[in-house]
């Protein structure tokens, strides 16, 4: 706890204003409750792609359904606020029909891996090269207080109330297993690690998972709340390999006392690759080429 | 003299009969005449079920298969002896003449055979087994059999056969010997004065002739309409057009994905869409349940997107080699909450192509989905197409809005105009930042559900697709046959409107006061055209391949007046005879004065 110091309302500000990443927010104030973890995320964000100096008409949001999904909504960029679960395959459209933007795409635990878990494996298999932020609050929030696949076993809630009898899954050894190329985990209450791990797999060639723990204030008063997380999370450990993947598949299942920090990353031909390839193949001209400058030639009036 | 031939060939699987079709009507289309022709197989790729090629090779290009044959060809009697009546009075059944072991009485097609058609029996497995060293190519003995007996040349069907087996050079020699000794055969005897070729039409200027089938032809309409992206999910019928993007789009430098699902199929479709791209997927009946919410996004957020539905048979799995026309009102009406969408439906494999390339225009200039709606039928049957020397597809029909100098995050994506039309923005263009939502919103896209805003929005998307019906260079409707009032107005969609026209041109020889009307646009529905047409004929007879009349009902929803639905589910085509014997009763003949 030696890292508390305290923060004065009108330097951070200025810090804020500094910085020029409040151009990424949109005027439309985030709709979460307040003390969301997920206020953090949405500065960390908007911190990242400032820093990466993406101008904000290349940048697409691209969320599902769920109190994260509102996210593309508080952002100034691009967005697609779609259906529950289906934030991957949308995104690959976007991504696959215009390389040149920056594709984030945002949902929660329920959005990811409940109604939309079919689509992870194949978005990181074929190494799509977006970013994928992953909002684990283990709750359905929108919709009030139900039980969600993250949701720890025993969880009293509005659909379990005589205790959640499924184990919660595990989605960083199956981002490992499916063949993500950059894996990595973050905590809603560690900003500075939260801004730093989402620039980083925003910075990723390829497809970058990162799973960010929160707490739902609201909605969930016995297991993740900030005191819980904040006592379990732990760091990686100093000597671990990202290049090692049984190593971060070890890390991996310690789901008691979860770790933050990068548990994997290599560099594997992306979606994009694999397409010019095919383009080559068949003696056609360079397909990235081509969408980009049909592209250009369509936002001329921009 | 005119042609207007029609050659059945009935076998069993692993006879070769599907590849004889081929091999004959490339051949045809190569002489020059028109053809359409359309092939019936089991499911199974392995097995001893029927199959029969089917076509009719005409001079000028016909709507529909005859409902009677001039020749018949057997390779399996089992099979073929059903099919005998299929051959017309004075028409040639051609079967297997050779010696055969006992056997029961009335399994020989010879029993059957009958005094008013001419039998040949030339002995196919013994002309293979001389020719080839095996009795495998009595499919090919037997074409050139057709070629000398008709008295054709023989060089188009070598060159059919030589492009169809032109990586197995031994299979296509041997080929070459069975199609020689079968056209010396059938040249020895004498020729059918009653079925008998006339020279082909002259050339069109201009235009290519191609001989297609209607998935083809969908995805040359696609390329030519330039198609950026193309996300889809294998499924029969529709399967085909995804294999042909396949192969031709990297050559022009365009990206296809084979997607996990159907759902990811629309979404990634919907996904490029945003981007600007001219972008497509292709399903059938399972699969467009599947997209049905996510079309439903593509809506709302207008979203521009083409989605191909070839129809198959039967709910659920249902009989995926067989045609109907079942999924229309999904098409239409798929979905929760009020999401129009226009849904187009070709009539044949010329229109196939248009179709395949306007929805493309439409989706951008209405930004909504388009759905292509076509069936077994269609998509699998050949026929020869004019291709225009120029695609006659616009490259882009997108309204972009000018954002130079635009605020941050006040542009107005969704505005109130009055076209209903709100010109867009797309990723990469600075100024039009915008979130395409499934939240019903306002004008700049904002989460907003107040009921003036859903009441402006609903009619919004409702009213500007209206224009649709006028779409520059696109025929949503026309009518054929009589002028004014008529006995009987026949409305028909899709892959049935050619039997209906073929129908009505007979019924008309018989003279009655007849028109027919083709309806290609059905959603936005052609309300006005469709009841006009209506008011000027005694009776209105709908036929279409489903059980309840879904067309018919749809006409109903919009034109309050009495319909005769002739609806049917046999999983094949709808038969000539069937609709012209219910033009003649809605006519008021009866079957003593048709024979009078």
């Amino acid at each position: 706890m030696g890292d508390i110091r305290p923060v004065y309302l009108e330097e951070k500000l200025k810090e804020v204003e500094d910085s020029g990443r409040l151009g990424y927010r949109s005027k439309a104030l985030p709709t979460w409750c307040p003390g969301c973890g997920y206020f953090a995320i949405v500065d960390a964000v908007a911190a990242a792609l400032c820093e990466q100096c993406v101008p904000y008409e290349d940048a697409v949001i691209v969320s599902g359904i769920g109190c994260s999904s509102r996210f593309p909504f508080f952002m100034n960029a691009y967005g697609m606020h779609t259906l529950h679960g289906r934030a991957l395959p949308v995104a690959t459209g976007v991504k696959t029909a215009n390389p040149a933007l920056t594709v984030v795409a945002v949902g929660g635990d329920g959005d990811g891996f409940a109604i939309g878990g079919g689509h992870v494996p194949h978005a990181a298999r074929r190494n799509l090269n977006i970013t994928y932020l992953l909002f684990d609050n283990g709750i359905y929030g929108l919709t009030k207080g139900q039980t969600s696949p993250t949701s720890a076993t025993g969880f009293r809630t509005t659909t379990s109330p005589y205790d959640n009898t499924d184990r919660p899954i595990n989605p960083l050894m199956l981002l490992l297993s499916y063949g993500a190329t950059w894996v990595g985990q973050s905590y809603a209450g560690k900003p500075e690690h939260l801004r730093r791990m989402v620039a980083a797999a925003l910075a990723h060639r390829g497809f970058s998972y990162l799973h960010i723990i929160s707490p739902c204030v609201t909605f969930d008063k016995t297991h993740r709340t900030y005191v819980n997380l904040g006592t379990k999370i732990r760091e990686l450990p100093a000597d671990h390999d990202p290049s090692d993947k049984l190593g971060a598949l070890r890390e991996a299942m310690n789901d008691s006392t979860p770790a933050i920090g990068l548990y994997f990353r290599e560099d594997r031909p992306t979606l994009d690759d694999a397409l010019d390839t095919i383009v080559e193949k068949a003696g056609g001209t360079a397909a990235r080429e081509r969408v980009i400058q049909k592209q250009a030639g369509r936002k001329t009036r921009g | 003299m005119s042609t207007d031939i029609q050659i059945a060939i009935v076998g069993s699987a692993g006879d070769g009969t599907i590849a004889a079709g081929d091999i004959l009507r490339r051949a045809m289309a190569e002489f020059g005449y028109r053809v359409i022709s359309f092939d019936v197989y089991p499911p199974e790729i392995r097995g001893f079920g029927k199959c029969i090629a089917r076509l009719r090779a005409t001079d000028e290009q016909a709507y529909s298969l005859k409902p009677q044959s001039d020749v018949l060809v057997s390779l399996d009697d089992s099979h073929a002896i059903p099919h005998v009546n299929e051959a017309r009075e004075w028409g040639a059944v051609i079967y297997e003449g050779g010696s055969v072991g006992p056997l029961a009485e009335g399994t020989h097609i010879s029993a059957h055979i009958d005094p008013g058609q001419i039998p040949y029996n030339p002995p196919l497995r013994e002309l293979s087994e001389k020719s080839t060293g095996s009795a495998r190519s009595r499919n090919i003995v037997v074409l050139g059999y057709i070629a000398g007996l008709f008295r054709l040349p023989v060089e188009p069907f070598l060159r059919a056969l030589n492009s169809k087996f032109k990586s197995k050079a031994d299979v296509a020699k041997k080929n070459e010997a069975a199609l020689r000794a079968g056209y010396e055969e059938g040249a020895r005897w004498f020729r059918l004065d009653d079925v008998a070729f006339g020279p082909p039409p002259a050339k069109d200027g201009g235009a290519t002739v191609e001989m297609i089938s209607g998935n083809a032809a969908v995805v040359r309409g696609a390329l030519d309409a330039g198609i950026d992206n193309f996300f889809g999910y294998p499924i029969t019928p529709a399967t085909s057009i995804m294999e042909r993007l396949a192969s031709e789009m990297p050559k022009h430098g365009t990206r296809l994905l084979q997607t996990e699902d159907e759902i990811s199929a629309i979404a990634a479709t919907i996904g490029a869409g945003f981007t600007g791209a001219r972008t497509a997927t292709a399903t059938s009946g399972p699969g467009l349940a599947l997209m049905a919410e996510m079309l439903g996004l593509g809506v709302i957020a207008e979203v521009p997107s083409v989605v191909f539905v070839s129809q198959r048979g039967g709910p659920s799995t249902g009989m995926p080699t067989k045609t109907e026309q079942s999924d229309l009102n999904m098409a239409v009406y798929g979905g929760h909450g009020d999401a129009p969408r226009i849904v187009i439906a070709p009539t044949n494999v010329e229109g196939c192509y248009r179709c395949g390339g306007k929805a493309f225009e439409m989706a951008e200039a209405y930004q909504t989905p388009v759905i292509v709606l076509l069936d077994l039928y269609l998509s699998n049957r050949y026929e020869t197409v004019p291709f225009p020397a120029q695609p006659p597809f616009e490259a882009d029909m997108n309204r972009y809005a000018d954002t130079r100098g635009g605020k941050a995050a006040g542009f107005k994506r969704y505005a109130l105009t009055d076209e209903h039309i709100s010109p867009r923005s797309i990723p990469g263009q600075a100024g039009g930042m915008h979130i395409a939502t499934g939240l019903e919103h306002n004008e700049l896209g904002r989460p907003n559900d107040q009921s003036a805003m859903h009441t402006a929005m609903s009619r919004k998307r409702h009213e500007k697709l209206k224009a649709a019906l006028k779409h520059p260079d696109f025929t949503a409707y026309k009518r054929f046959g009589d002028a004014g009032p008529v006995d009987v107005g026949i409305v028909a969609w899709g892959s049935t409107f050619g039997e209906a026209l073929e129908a009505m041109i007979l019924a008309r020889e018989e003279g009655i006061r007849c028109a027919a009307l083709k309806v290609v646009m059905i959603s936005p529905f052609p309300t006005e055209v469709v009841a006009a047409f209506m008011a000027d004929a005694g009776a209105t007879l709908v036929p279409e391949l489903n059980y309840q009349g879904q067309f018919a009902g749809i006409l109903q929803a919009h034109v309050a007046r009495p319909v005769t639905r002739l609806a049917r589910v046999t999983g094949e085509p709808m038969e000539v005879g069937e609709i012209l014997a219910e033009i003649r009763r809605l006519a008021g003949r009866t079957p003593a004065q048709q024979a009078a």
